[in-house]
């Protein structure tokens, strides 16, 4: 094997692994100070320079806070439980083009680490063992929250799957691929030829799925504050439950640049204002995601179930089919 | 909120009105019908609309507490003080011992002895403000305005000790002396036209 | 080289675990080592150059386990150890090592006597997911319709079974309301 092919590799590993986990951070404090703003507050405001610094003291505080293994739970499965949702979560970026290809010290890189022709598939595959995360430190806490939070991680799970696979059939059948590069190329012609006009139900449905996915707001069950404590993470203490934390916000982060890429036209043809226009749609639907969260209510998990199984699945069915006889004709 | 309708306590009917609730679907028709109006009316969006809005507005409500602080009134009941006499400074307490009676916690504490002068003299007077509901009763009780309820409502300490420490609620002498220390208009304090409301002591008992 | 080294790393990796699968009396590893244990798989299918099954293997039996958790939660107290009532041992051990015995000796024969053809060979320049789309919906045609046709009953019977009382809700219900449906069941009982 190519040696510069495995430092390659390597590289581009250390930078999104780098690269998310500070972003992680800086979500957390994008969504407080978001959060803040839209409810008359200032947020954090105490370390430094507008409370900029608040993310280095909260990753102080976790890495120096006591890891406490509760009595009674199941050990190995309970330590190993955020690692799953961290981990799964960067595993799915391998298949993620976060930029256009660009030339560098006469090199050309490709910002994405494996180009592998079923990217959709494989990343929707690995994002869903994230769950394994919540569910497995559910069932091994010996808390009653936590289990109510593994059920309700198993429901959403069964749910949300369903809707993400058929909102995305219609699109597929209309680029012929599963890549996500093949994605991008395919809405190359500017902001006319993006999915999104074409295939609205889609879009609505996949943005809605993956809401239940990263266990947003309007699906936010599995650690209800104010209904199950923190659900799963009730047990959890220092780098541990930041561990999840690190998971959920990066998980957000790498769904929102699906949805860029898949419907919102992705970075365009390559140059570099396309690639600033990528950043620009993922910041705006991460925004989304925090907007949502000031605004909306959270729902039931029986609705949810509701919604998912009677609504929009036979929606997503019915635009599977009205796609095929257009593209028949 | 005037001040009118402040002191309007029938609360069951101002302000108060009813939001109507449409009855709870029973048919699956209707059912499908809540559902198609919830999705399509737009609810969601007026929501999104008015945090944005709120957003851009940027009214910032936040007391940055440590740096500001909200105005107490002046009614207010926090950590008492001992007040002192003006110009000449000496401690209003006279030793009655009524505080020490009235109060329901049993908090506060006064040994009292005759001085030189066969005057009563207060050696040692403590409240423990850990006991202490501040209800307000000892300075309502006490005839000389000695015992106030003063601003200060932040008691952070590591010993509960501190929180009985007479030299703290004792206004320093120089404050007296230069007449900035501030006469209590809360509770028990003497009310603006109480001169109005004096009787004269009826002779016939 | 990394081919090897990889092979061998995730054959190790999921011997292991659906041993733990087996030999485990706690609940929570044995699914948890069962779903470890398939994504393991996987990685067997990313290496062989078939990308399409190894994110179905991955995708499939995620979903799949998770319905095993669910069952796992109802019935058993995660966190302690499971009571195992077997009446002979020796039976359950004889006959599960002759099945594993002959599902090894059916895989290995092939690979021993060295006659295997690829049927349908890997067409150059076709992906992978097209390549399976043109076998299923060529030769295996009926099957995966029949396949198709299959889920779909046991769908639809499975909604049947499970809605039956779909429409009895006891929060919507008044407390007489609840009180006669008592009353009827424990008529239709005695």
């Amino acid at each position: 094997m190519d040696i510069a092919f495995l430092i390659e590799t390597v590289v581009k590993i250390v930078v999104i692994l780098l690269v998310f986990s500070a972003l992680a951070g800086f979500g957390t404090y994008f969504e407080r100070k978001v959060l803040a703003f839209m409810q008359r507050r200032l947020g954090p405001m105490h370390v430094g320079p507008y409370g900029l610094l608040q993310i280095a003291a909260d990753g102080i505080k976790l890495f120096t806070k006591e890891d406490i293994v509760p009595q009674n739970v199941v050990g190995p499965i309970f330590k190993i439980a955020p690692v799953i949702t961290a981990a799964t979560a960067f595993m799915a970026a391998a298949a993620i083009p976060f930029m256009p290809s660009f030339t560098m010290f006469g090199y050309e890189v490709h910002p994405i680490l494996a180009d592998i022709n079923i990217g959709i598939l494989y990343i929707l595959g690995v994002m869903g063992i994230g769950l394994y995360g919540p569910l497995l430190g559910g069932l091994a806490s010996a808390n009653k929250w936590a289990l109510i939070s593994t059920a309700r991680a198993a429901s959403i799970f069964i749910s949300y799957e369903v809707i993400t696979g058929l909102a995305l059939l219609a699109p597929l059948m209309m680029v012929g691929s599963l890549s996500l590069i093949d994605f991008n190329n395919y809405q190359v012609g500017g902001i006319a030829s993006w999915i999104v006009w074409s295939q609205p139900v889609a879009f609505v449905l996949f943005v809605i799925a993956g809401f239940a996915e990263t266990g947003r707001t309007p699906f936010h069950l599995v650690a209800n504050d104010h209904e199950i404590i923190d659900g799963f993470g009730t047990e959890y203490s220092g780098m541990r439950w930041g561990l999840f934390f690190i998971g959920e916000y990066a998980n957000m982060f790498f769904i929102s640049f699906v949805i860029a890429i898949l419907f919102l036209g992705g970075y365009g043809d390559g140059s570099g204002l396309g690639a600033l226009a990528l950043l620009a749609k993922v910041s705006f639907i991460f925004f989304f995601f925090l907007w949502t969260r000031a605004a909306w209510p959270d729902v039931r998990p029986d609705q949810l179930m509701w919604l998912c199984w009677k609504v929009l699945m036979p929606i997503a069915v019915i635009n599977i089919v009205i796609t095929g006889i257009v593209m028949m004709f | 909120m005037s001040l009118e309708q402040f002191q309007d306590r029938n609360v069951a009917e101002q302000n108060y009105f009813h939001v109507d609730i449409p009855d709870y679907p029973t048919t699956g028709w209707g059912k499908v019908k809540r559902a198609a109006s919830r999705t399509f009316k737009g609810e969601l969006f007026v929501g999104l609309w008015v945090v944005f809005r709120e957003m851009i507005k940027f009214d910032i409500h936040t007391v940055q507490y440590p740096k500001e602080k909200l105005p107490v009134g002046p009614r207010y009941r926090a950590v008492h003080e001992m007040q002192r006499l003006f110009e000449s400074g000496t401690e209003r307490c006279i030793g009655c011992g009524l505080c020490e009676k009235i109060c329901i916690s049993n908090c506060i504490r006064m040994e009292t002895k005759l001085d030189e002068n066969s005057r009563k003299l207060v050696t040692d007077y403590t409240i423990n403000l850990g006991r202490c509901i501040f209800c307000g009763y000892c300075a309502e009780v006490c005839p000389e305005l000695a015992i106030v309820h003063g601003p200060r409502y932040e008691n952070v300490s590591d010993q509960r000790a501190h929180f009985t420490d007479f030299s703290d609620m004792l206004t320093p002498i120089d404050a007296a002396i230069s007449g900035t220390q501030k006469e209590f208009d809360g509770f028990g304090a003497v009310t603006p036209h109480e001169d109005e409301r004096v009787k004269t002591t009826p002779l016939a008992y | 080289m990394f081919e090897a080294i990889a092979f061998y790393l995730f054959a190790f990796l999921t011997i292991v675990m659906f041993s733990v699968t087996v030999f485990t009396k706690q609940a929570l590893y044995a699914l948890t080592a069962l779903a470890a244990g398939m994504i393991f798989i996987s990685a067997f299918y990313f290496l062989l150059g078939a990308d399409f099954l190894g994110a179905v293997q991955i995708i499939v039996y995620t979903g799949a386990v998770m319905a095993l958790y669910a069952f796992g939660m109802m019935f058993f107290d995660t966190t302690r150890n499971v009571k195992e009532y077997g009446r002979s041992p020796q039976i359950i051990f004889l006959l599960s090592g002759m099945i594993a015995l002959l599902i090894v000796i059916i895989f290995v024969v092939p690979i021993v006597s060295e006659n295997i053809t690829a049927i349908y060979p890997v067409i150059e320049g076709v992906g992978n997911s097209q390549a399976v789309g043109m076998v299923l919906f060529t030769k295996y045609l009926i099957p995966f319709e029949v396949a198709a046709v299959m889920l779909l009953v046991a769908m639809i019977a499975g909604i049947v079974l499970a809605g039956k009382k779909m429409d009895y809700s006891l929060t919507l219900m008044e407390d007489e309301e609840i009180k006669l449906a008592e009353e009827s069941k424990e008529k239709a009982l005695s």
